[in-house]
């Protein structure tokens, strides 16, 4: 399951932007050209993260984790972007702080029960900084992807 | 009795999910006699009366039930899971 929700030609291993939406924009565009989502997912994502922001305050490298209903979503996959230059975003939960973001994992989830065992791995190196720097420092796709993928077997 | 525990967050799609799993596993392990599900935000109002515990991923405004509530943060980053969880047991044995 997880070799299917990672993919080389969504790996970013040195992006930027602005801010918080225009990084969302660009991610999003990115699953659409690939055709693992819909049209609607960009605008979703953004307002999301608005009310339910997914930012997390991780050791390590900072992690946030925008995603959406499975109704803008066509096939399963998880992008993952490191960012050159840390981009704020908001905290999730009622901390109404902000997180410089390091690393993005954009989910596209069709069935969040049958992805459970996936995402609960993903999620499990939120709570270990080495891993995260591990993923955060790999220097080629091939090597970020091996990274990952040793946690989600 | 066995408690209810609802783990709620914007879709119900990832982050209850994750939580609600990592709790459940956590409770078992304790053999904690509890059951664990992850729902989203929205339907959380209409079973909200079935909820003994409620674990809330989502910002304050959505917080206002009358029910013992813990933040399910700390189980996705690590940290502070040591004293969310004992909390967590604190509501379960009440």
């Amino acid at each position: 399951m997880s070799q299917s929700l990672l993919h080389d030609e969504l790996v970013l291993l040195d992006c930027s932007a602005k801010d918080s939406e225009e990084l969302l924009t660009k991610l999003a565009a990115i699953l659409k050209e690939q055709g693992y989502v819909k049209d609607s997912y960009t605008q979703a994502i953004i307002d999301r993260e608005k009310v339910f922001p997914t930012g997390l305050n991780t050791p390590g490298a900072k992690v946030v984790m925008p995603h959406t209903d499975p109704v803008h979503v066509n096939e399963a996959a998880i992008l993952v972007a490191k960012l050159s230059q840390p981009v704020l975003f908001k905290e999730m939960g009622n901390s109404g702080k902000s997180v410089e973001a390091n690393l993005v994992f954009m989910l596209a989830v069709t069935d969040p029960k049958g992805h459970l065992a996936t995402l609960s791995k993903l999620m499990s190196i939120f709570s270990n900084g080495e891993k995260l720097l591990g993923v955060y420092n790999s220097k080629t796709k091939t090597e970020l992807i091996q990274q990952l993928d040793e946690i989600l077997v | 009795m066995m408690k209810k525990i609802f783990v709620a967050c914007g879709s119900g799609v990832a982050t209850s999910q994750t939580v609600a799993s990592k709790i459940g596993t956590m409770c078992e392990d304790e053999g904690l006699d509890v059951s664990v599900e992850a729902v989203d935000i929205k339907s959380l109002e209409s079973i909200i009366d079935q909820c003994d515990i409620y674990v809330s991923i989502v910002s304050s405004g959505a917080n206002n039930w009358d029910i013992p509530t813990i933040s399910g943060i700390p189980f996705l980053t690590g940290m502070g899971m040591e004293e969310e969880f004992e909390k967590l047991k604190q509501f379960i044995a009440q």
